[in-house]
């Protein structure tokens, strides 16, 4: 009986460690897509407009202009 | 509810981008301070003013140099001033994202982290520089394609091959403009005999510095203390005798620029040829810089729009999308 108990044990705690995997590499999968959806023109469409407004005359005033 | 904040700490300028707002802050990395009692007596522009000109009680530092933190209190305190200008105190502690060199030590990256956290911030990441500047330069990196960005700054320069979101090479050195204009200082000490400041050395740079022939024939008026004498002196100086002062770092930062095309997968390198390499940062306006890379590298080299604010914009559009983009934090890599 004792035997049983401890298969059934491991058998499940494998199935968990399985089910864990396939799902934090479907994660992985998700956060790959995020990050680049994320890097796309259209998400990125902000910022290429904040630079638009940057130029000609809205930079900030700073006192050394060369080197960064 | 404090708003999370971007900030580019390069050795030259420190420029701030708040989250929904844009760009709140753009100062010299400079910090101005009473040798005897320790005190802040200025930062940014207004220390910049002072640099050279101090009496003796006060001293005007840059407290990053080479893309690195020399004193790590005296950045942690220009970092909370500067923090506090854009409305940063103890009750509202923003997220922060900082971009440094992609070179920097672990040891250099804790200083940085550090640094902005007991400056105020909440949590601080980092972000290396040539991968902001590639999303501020508004590059397809998203793509599977083969961007290369150049970025030139005070202290440092890198080069970065970036497609699919991530760096595929990388070559960095610890040579920027500020060694451009120490090239100066010693050429005209050595052959004028006379000393200038770094800001005056600077000033003939942005006048008359040049990286290849511009085809205009131009001089500039210097002056200075005589090292012999302790007078003031004026001398003049040409275009091509600057060319050939700073050719060292030049030809430094072009070698970067060559070994990390050679470090490139060929897939990505037939790309260059189409596409071209972004140039950016305040180094990267050097005269003559940008058709001197092209001729020696065969590949088109184009100045981003916006050269000198690149890369707090690509880290601004970073902290935008924090939760989706905090995969390319430093140490994060998946």
């Amino acid at each position: 009986m004792e035997v049983v108990l401890v298969v059934l044990i491991a058998l499940l705690l494998v199935v968990f460690a399985l089910v864990l995997r396939s799902r934090r590499s479907g994660d992985a999968v998700a956060d790959f897509r995020r990050q680049i959806d994320a890097l796309s023109p259209e998400a990125r469409r902000g910022v290429t407009d904040r630079v638009r407004r940057l130029r000609p005359d809205e930079v900030p005033e700073g006192g050394d202009d060369h080197g960064s | 509810m404090a708003r999370d904040l971007a900030i580019d700490l390069g050795t030259a300028n420190t420029l701030v981008y708040m989250k929904g707002r844009g760009i709140v802050l753009n100062e010299p990395s400079v910090i101005a301070l009473n040798r005897q009692t320790g005190e802040v007596l200025a930062t940014g522009s207004e220390a910049y003013q002072m640099i050279g000109r101090t009496p003796g009680y006060i001293v005007a530092v840059r407290p990053l140099r080479g893309g690195a933190i020399t004193d790590f209190e005296i950045t942690e305190r220009m970092i909370r001033l500067l923090l506090q200008r854009v409305g940063v105190s103890r009750f509202t502690r923003p997220k922060v994202v900082i971009c440094v060199p992609s070179a920097i030590t672990e040891v250099e990256r804790r200083a940085v982290t550090d640094a902005a956290r007991r400056a105020g911030a909440a949590d601080a990441n980092l972000i290396e520089q040539p991968m902001a500047a590639a999303i501020g330069a508004d590059l397809p990196i998203d793509e599977p394609v083969g961007n290369m960005v150049i970025d030139i700054g005070g202290g440092t320069s890198e080069t970065a091959v970036i497609s699919l979101g991530g760096v595929v090479a990388l070559e960095a050195v610890r040579v920027g403009s500020f060694d451009i204009d120490a090239a100066i200082q010693n050429h005209i000490r050595r052959e004028h005999g006379i000393a200038v400041g770094e800001r005056t050395a600077e000033d003939i740079k942005l006048a008359v510095g040049s990286a290849a022939p511009t085809g205009e024939d131009v001089t500039a008026e210097v002056r200075g203390r005589d090292l012999m004498s302790g007078l003031p002196k004026t001398v003049l100086l040409t275009a091509e005798e600057i060319r050939e002062a700073i050719e060292d770092p030049v030809s430094a930062i072009i070698a970067s620029v060559i070994r990390c095309l050679a470090k490139a997968p060929p897939e990505l390198s037939q790309d260059f040829l189409a596409r071209g390499m972004y140039l950016v940062g305040g180094g990267g306006l050097l005269r003559g810089l940008a058709q001197r890379i092209q001729s020696e590298t065969d590949v088109p080299v184009k100045m981003s729009n916006v050269p000198l604010e690149a890369v707090v914009l690509g880290a601004g559009h970073v902290i935008e999308h924090y939760d989706a983009l905090k995969g390319m934090f430093m140490g994060v890599r998946r």
